[in-house]
């Protein structure tokens, strides 16, 4: 149910949508390696994937920085953005999966301050640009969010779903599979996304970063395949 | 109560080329052996002996490590680490490491092996100058059970931090509760039983270093599932996912030999394990 005004929805609508030019499409964080492996084929190995990607990964990662931010903005608690930013960049250990991260922040942060005047955006700006900050897309995702007045919750949501929607996306390009079947991947992980989203309220600061060993060997390994379609 | 099990505090400096103790307490359960110079290069090695083979509930121990400017020291143990059950409170092993100018730590401790439903919690925390070298490397066995069951214990909570001048360039947050989890699955351990981390930074781990590194040892060719991928920093860091404390101890121990062999000119490591 949407508890965001009519403008709010449009803009989360934008920000969510496929078409929109994050950069996002050139990183498969490590699904690619899954796929030379011959690990993910079809379908419904491809959902697994998701959804270990999503309940192993997404959510310590950038599920909980996305809550986190949110929360900080909300009490006005920028050092901790800015600790956020940091701590986000140095767990990322697999060098394609943080410098993709880094990419896709730092174009939604430019983005945004494009769009609309937003003056903690613009501070995350000047901060990347002074290289006091990397970029991250959680947290400008947490703030662009906050600035255009939806909820936490939804916000969150909404990252995930954007994220994740995006991996349907260079799926169904790579494996390859049929668009109906990756539209039908992404309804089926309605309930998925809801479960992340529920968890994550009960996750506190210590858990950010947990590591899942495997995805996360997979994301290394990517550095050393040498042909591929994606940047991680 | 005690607040510590047991504490060690060690303080090593470079004296004259050889780095010797220039601090050393310890309390408690826990114990050092005498420093021992298994090569001609001034670097001591000191064996840490874990408390009486193994880790019991509510134990919780601390160790202070500084090496001063040059000084070069490895630390390890003399056997793995071992936790048994911990039906009230989680085994508690905090480090504390400084790393001065020009220094050199290996700090390469045995496997950890973790009994049914034992809980371990290891937070590290190391503090380096950018001139100062590391290399620490660690082994997680699926653990030990009467049946032989694999990833019996309950939880194994590894955090690492490190920083580099006072920034934090490295956090490692490893949390592994297989209770109700398919351990072995994708993305998880990929099928496979033993996960090992090792973290190696220094001004010479320079991109180029690094490719000629994996190309010299033949990463691509080593058993296991190794990843390497470099650091915010110059270093790199190493997830591998393997299926025997040997296996990943032979990888490990071509690393590091490879890395101590360019930067110092060491010969290859004299330890049981490497």
């Amino acid at each position: 149910m949407w508890d965001t005004s009519t403008d709010s929805l449009l803009s989360l609508l934008q920000w969510c949508d496929s078409n929109f030019p994050s950069g996002a499409f050139n990183h498969s964080f490590g699904l690619e390696t899954y796929m030379q492996e011959g690990k993910v084929v079809d379908k419904a190995t491809f959902a697994d994937w998701l959804a270990m990607y999503v309940n192993e990964q997404f959510i310590y990662s950038d599920g909980l920085a996305c809550r986190l931010a949110f929360e900080a903005l909300t009490d006005s608690r920028l050092d901790d953005i800015w600790e956020l930013d940091r701590l986000m960049t140095v767990q990322n250990l697999p060098r394609e999966s943080r410098e993709g991260a880094r990419r896709i922040g730092e174009r939604m942060i430019k983005l945004g301050t494009e769009l609309y005047d937003c003056p903690h955006l613009q501070h995350y700006r000047e901060r990347v640009e002074a290289k006091r900050a990397f970029g991250h897309p959680a947290i400008a995702f947490a703030i662009i969010a906050r600035h255009v007045g939806v909820s936490k919750r939804t916000a969150v949501l909404a990252h995930l779903y954007s994220s994740v929607s995006s991996m349907v996306q260079n799926g169904v390009r790579a494996i390859p599979l049929g668009q109906t079947e990756g539209q039908k991947l992404l309804y089926e992980l309605q309930p998925v996304f809801q479960e992340a989203a529920e968890r994550l309220e009960e996750l506190t600061g210590d858990d950010i970063g947990i590591v899942s060993p495997g995805l996360e060997w997979s994301q290394m390994k990517h550095e050393r395949i040498h042909i591929r379609l994606f940047m991680s | 109560m005690q607040r510590w099990t047991g504490m060690l505090r060690l303080t090593a400096e470079n004296r004259q080329g050889r780095t010797a103790a220039a601090h050393v307490y310890h309390q408690g359960a826990y114990k050092i052996a005498r420093p021992m110079y298994p090569d001609d290069t001034g670097q001591v090695y000191y064996y840490v002996m874990n408390p009486g083979g193994g880790y019991v509930d509510g134990d919780r121990y601390l160790m202070e490590l500084e090496l001063g400017e040059h000084a070069q020291a490895l630390i390890t143990t003399q056997s793995s680490t071992k936790i048994y059950r911990t039906p009230h409170q989680p085994v508690l092993q905090l480090s504390e490491v400084a790393l001065k100018h020009g220094s050199y730590l290996e700090w390469l401790p045995d496997p950890i092996i973790a009994y049914r439903n034992a809980r371990y919690e290891q937070r590290t925390v190391i503090r380096m100058e950018r001139s100062a070298s590391l290399i620490c490397a660690e082994i997680i066995t699926p653990g030990w059970s009467p049946d032989g069951a694999q990833f019996a214990y309950d939880e194994l909570a590894l955090k690492t931090e490190i920083y580099m001048d006072e920034q934090q360039i490295l956090f490692d947050n490893v949390k592994l509760r297989p209770h109700g989890k398919q351990m072995l699955s994708m993305g998880r351990m990929d099928g496979q039983t033993h996960l090992g981390s090792m973290f190696v930074i220094g001004e010479q781990a320079t991109p180029e270093f690094i490719e000629q590194m994996c190309d010299e040892i033949g990463l691509d060719t080593l058993p296991g599932r190794i990843g390497l991928s470099q650091l915010i920093v110059p270093g790199f860091a190493i997830r591998m996912l393997g299926n025997s404390t040997q296996q990943m101890e032979k990888v490990f121990g071509i690393i590091i030999n490879y890395v101590r062999q360019q930067w110092f000119g060491k010969e290859r490591l004299a330890l049981r394990k490497y």
